[in-house]
């Protein structure tokens, strides 16, 4: 049963409040980083399909300082974003036991950034090689 | 004032009330049952109870032996007749529990694990890890939701039965979050409210453990029995009475006093070796135990600490794994409050007020003396535990003895008829007044200071020791102190809606009439037997004059009468109550 | 060492009274502690010597009742296993848990997690019935890993207060709840997982969680209630695939 004159507090701002909080809402706010990746791949896409001079064009503008400086502050959220996701991870996964033992959440998480690492450098040879 | 129609009202939403509600709803299914409760129920004191719960299962156990175990535990003070019911009907209970969800502790092969327990011959601990009363009380919480004739009123403070012609009609309750009283009538009324150990001031208790079911029926003419009989945990945390749960000494554990010595064994507990095994030692009963203590201490053998005086509780031989596997919440505990880390280092550990052996009086299918009113669970004395309850006795004892009570009490609301218009109304309006007057208050004693007296007064007057001398005086102090709260008690919190200090002033009046039956009924048995151990010229059991129970009946303003009764012998006739000895080595699953 | 000599610390509390004030506002009081005394013990002692109309909930003083949830400096926690000695020398703000109407002073209202409770069939539904005479279930130690942990849930709802989307929509079925729902469904005695699939998959069920986390990081007994609403989105999604393939129809009564 409800009592009455109860006091119900404002939400508004509660983000604000923790630093818990604070950090979730970046972590949430870091999709936009990741559209600005998106959004360049498919200008770059869209130059690709216009010809070789079109291409280059592009390039050269991503060759300017200050997209450098944007991409790079991208870059990182990008890579935050995705730790962020790989730190998520155990809770979205059942139990896992090995030799009887449960594996703690921070293995997973080590294990799911480490394959991350290794993906990106794999990727990195081949586009440096080929 | 609102009134509230309920064929069956149980007062208190534990381990015992929860068990009797359920078992009034199965008995009969067009019965309603109104379960009244001062805290909602999972926050009730059968949460913090750690050990397990007895039930004979292995193939080298019997029911003779638990009931054998348990007579010999209480000092042969037990109903010895209703420890054969009991015995017999611990496992069914349990299983039930399992089948309702209950995370028993298992063996690899998926059967229920059973463990040794203080003063048990054999292994017949069922335990949850070392949080069986916490997995039990939600285990019968979550199952009660399965009745929709089951309501819940959830933190309201039931404040007095309503009796006419010599019938309980109803309770008259206090709805905590508006301060509103309501009536709530039916046919039959189930108390399970639980022990009193917060007339002492270092208890393992919550702060809800206030003996008020015991006081209401008490009021009514209920004789309170064995109230003398108050059981020391012997292993709790210094200062805040924190419990540690005896499970540690079925698993192996050890207690040192300062010179690393295991002390136990020059009271009559040893010899040492083979450890661990049953019934010997740190395995000996929770009375032997704190009252070893009390004789280390005044020995000058205690370690002190801060908080007083207390002895090692050792754990570091068990390692590490076993520790966080059976005994996490302890783990967790010495971890928190003392900093303490089990695996390595001992734990300091100290007596504690823990459980009320005695209380309403009951026959063997949970009846008082009033008709309509049934009691079960720590808040009744329907005959068990005698002078020194076993641990694990109790937390199977609420889901039998609930179970009883709440069949019997659903059997008899069928049968009562209504109340002659309006009286029970006029009775509940008149008392409603006297309560709301404590509002009105101007002048008076704090409730703070009464109780702070009430509870030195009880350490000091009927501990684990007792003599003449203290024991009178404390029943000086606690009439003097009752005449004190007549003239008023003067509180800050005049509201209605969520007055807290209201109702602690109620439960504190409850309180200094359960601890006057205390003292009077230790004062006027002239032996020692079990958890009750005079020092003054009456330091041997005497079965000639004192194999009787103590009966208390409330005088009103004025203490009690203690009267003394038979004691139901069947087939275990009183011998002389030993422990120790060579006997084997426990094997320890 | 003397009531006199004790040092002391600045307790800061919520006030509210119901139907007198219009919103709550705080009030301080320094009080005496030792090294080893928790939050409860100092708002008993304000209680019993300084204010008697402070009110408050706390039963066991061990953290396993779950009464005495408090933001404390503004972090859900329990006022019992919480000390002073963590806050000095600026001493301490204790308010109502968040997310929650407050009643009075430190006291909210828990009606609402009441009623979800028992919205999720909290108890076991086994597979066929089975009488006490047959004996208890098996359940090797592997079974019981897979629910246990999340079987020590005490109630305290702190996770409630860490919850934002719960603050923002308290139709949100909720941390505490859906961890419950997960253990009965994880317990091998149980075969109710079907009739509770209706909660888990609406949007106020496991869908209002955005993995936010921090109800698993307030949580004192270490239930992780963010991996039970979360392994429930997978449950959740292969619920509504086979649905779609193999109608089972509605389970709504």
């Amino acid at each position: 049963m409800s009592t009455p004159n109860t006091y119900t507090r404002p939400i508004a701002g509660w983000w604000r409040r923790n630093p818990f909080y604070r950090a979730y809402i970046l972590r949430e706010l870091t999709c936009v980083a990741v559209i600005v990746f998106a959004l360049e791949l498919l200008v770059g896409l869209w130059r690709l399909v216009q010809g070789p001079e079109a291409f280059d064009a592009w390039r050269a503008s991503l060759a300017q300082p200050w997209v450098i400086v944007v991409n790079c502050v991208v870059l990182a959220l990008v890579a935050w974003h995705a730790w962020t996701w790989f730190e998520v991870m155990p809770k979205t996964l059942p139990f896992i036991n090995l030799g009887g033992r449960r594996v703690p959440d921070r293995a997973i998480v080590a294990a799911g950034a480490i394959a991350a690492v290794v993906a990106s450098l794999v990727v990195l040879f081949l586009f440096l090689t080929l | 004032m609102q009134v509230v129609r309920a064929d069956v009202v149980v007062v208190g939403g534990g381990g015992a009330g929860l068990r009797a509600a359920i078992a009034a709803c199965e008995h009969d299914q067009a019965l309603s049952v109104a379960m009244i409760s001062k805290v909602v129920p999972m926050r009730s004191h059968t949460v913090a109870a750690e050990g397990g719960a007895a039930g004979v299962v292995r193939s080298d156990d019997k029911l003779e032996l638990h009931f054998e175990d348990t007579v010999s535990g209480g000092d042969w003070l037990c109903e010895q007749d209703v420890v054969e019911y009991f015995v017999a009907h611990c496992v069914e209970e349990l299983v039930q529990l399992e089948h309702w969800g209950c995370p028993w502790s298992r063996t690899g092969e998926g059967d229920v694990n059973v463990r040794f327990f203080g003063g048990m011959k054999v292994q017949r601990t069922w335990f949850a890890a070392d949080r069986s009363g916490f997995h039990i009380l939600h285990t019968l919480f979550q199952t009660s939701m399965k009745y929709p004739a089951l309501r819940r009123y959830d933190e309201f403070f039931c404040a007095d039965l309503i009796v006419v012609d010599g019938r309980v009609r109803g309770v008259l309750a206090i709805e905590i979050a508006t301060g509103e009283m309501v009536l709530f009538e039916c046919g039959a009324v189930v108390l399970a409210t639980g022990g009193a150990g917060r007339v002492y001031r270092q208890n393992t208790n919550a702060g809800t453990v206030t003996g008020d079911g015991m006081v209401l029926a008490y009021r009514h003419g209920v004789p309170l029995r064995d109230m003398e009989f108050v059981q020391w945990h012997p292993t709790a945390l210094p200062g805040t009475g924190i419990l540690i749960t005896e499970g540690c000494r079925g698993e192996g554990g050890i207690l040192v006093n300062k010179d690393g010595y295991r002390y136990l064994q020059d009271y009559g507990l040893g010899p040492l070796d083979p450890w661990p095994r049953p019934k010997a030692m740190e395995l000996g009963p929770r009375d032997r135990l704190s009252q070893a203590f009390w004789h280390e201490n005044k020995k000058g053998r205690t370690i002190q600490t801060p908080q007083g005086p207390a002895v090692d509780l050792d754990l570091r031989h068990l390692g590490a794994k076993k520790i966080h596997e059976r005994l996490p919440l302890i783990a967790e505990v010495a971890h928190t409050f003392m900093g303490v880390d089990a695996t390595q280092a001992p734990i300091p550990v100290c007596p504690a007020v823990h459980y009320t052996m005695g209380g309403i009086l009951t026959d063997a299918r949970c009846r008082t003396s009033l008709e309509g009113l049934y009691a079960a669970g720590e808040c009744a004395s329907v005959g068990i535990h005698g002078a020194n309850r076993l641990g694990s006795n109790s937390l199977v004892e609420i889901v039998v003895f609930g179970k009883v009570a709440g069949v019997e009490a659903a059997a008899a609301a069928r049968s009562a008829g209504r109340d002659r218009a309006g009286e029970a109304e006029r009775m509940a309006e008149a008392q409603a007044a006297r309560l709301l007057q404590m509002l009105r208050v101007d002048a008076g004693a704090r409730p703070a200071a009464i109780r702070d007296a009430m509870m030195d007064s009880m350490e000091a007057g009927v501990g684990i020791y007792r003599e003449e001398a203290g024991m009178r005086a404390t029943c000086e102090r606690l009439a003097d102190l009752r005449a004190r709260t007549r003239r008023g008690l003067l509180l800050d919190d005049r509201s209605r809606a969520f007055n807290t200090e209201w109702l602690s002033a109620i439960e504190l009046l409850g309180m200094l009439e359960v601890a006057e039956a205390m003292a009077h009924s230790a004062l006027e048995r002239r032996e020692s037997r079990g958890a009750h151990q005079r020092l003054d010229g009456f330091e041997q059991r005497d079965d000639t004059n004192f194999l009787k129970h103590s009966d208390a009946r409330s005088q009103g303003d004025d203490p009690p009468r203690i009267e003394h009764g038979p004691v139901k012998i069947t087939s275990l006739p009183p011998r002389a109550r030993v422990y120790g000895g060579a006997g084997k080595q426990a094997q320890l699953s | 060492m003397g009531a006199a000599q004790k040092r002391k610390i600045r307790i800061e509390c919520l006030r509210y009274q119901p139907g007198v004030d219009a919103a709550p506002r705080t009030q301080a009081w320094d009080v005496p502690f030792t090294d080893d005394m928790s939050v409860l013990q100092g708002l008993q002692h304000i209680k019993d010597h300084l204010d008697g109309s402070l009110t408050f909930r706390w039963s066991c003083r061990m953290a396993v009742c779950g009464s005495c949830g408090m933001m404390i400096n503004g972090v859900p926690k329990l006022a019992c296993e919480t000390f002073l000695r963590d806050y000095l020398p600026a001493g301490v703000l204790i308010e109502p848990l968040t997310h929650f109407p407050i009643v009075r002073d430190l006291v909210i209202d828990q009606s609402d997690f009441l009623a979800k409770l028992e919205s999720v069939r909290p108890y076991l539904i086994p597979a066929q019935p089975r009488t006490v005479g047959e004996g208890p279930y098996r359940q090797t130690p592997a079974q019981m890993d897979a629910y246990y942990q999340y079987s020590q849930c005490i109630n305290c709802t702190l996770c409630y207060a860490a919850c934002p989307q719960y603050g923002m929509n308290t139709h949100f079925t909720g941390p505490a709840v859906l961890a419950l729902l997960h253990r009965y469904n994880e317990d091998s005695r149980d075969a109710g997982k079907a009739q509770r699939m209706e909660i888990v998959n609406a949007e106020d069920g496991v869908w209002g969680c955005t993995l936010v986390g921090y109800c698993s990081e307030v949580c004192p007994k270490g239930v992780d209630p963010a991996r039970a609403v979360n392994q429930n989105k997978i449950e959740s999604t292969k619920d509504y695939f086979r649905n779609l393939l193999l109608p089972r129809g509605s389970t709504s009564r």
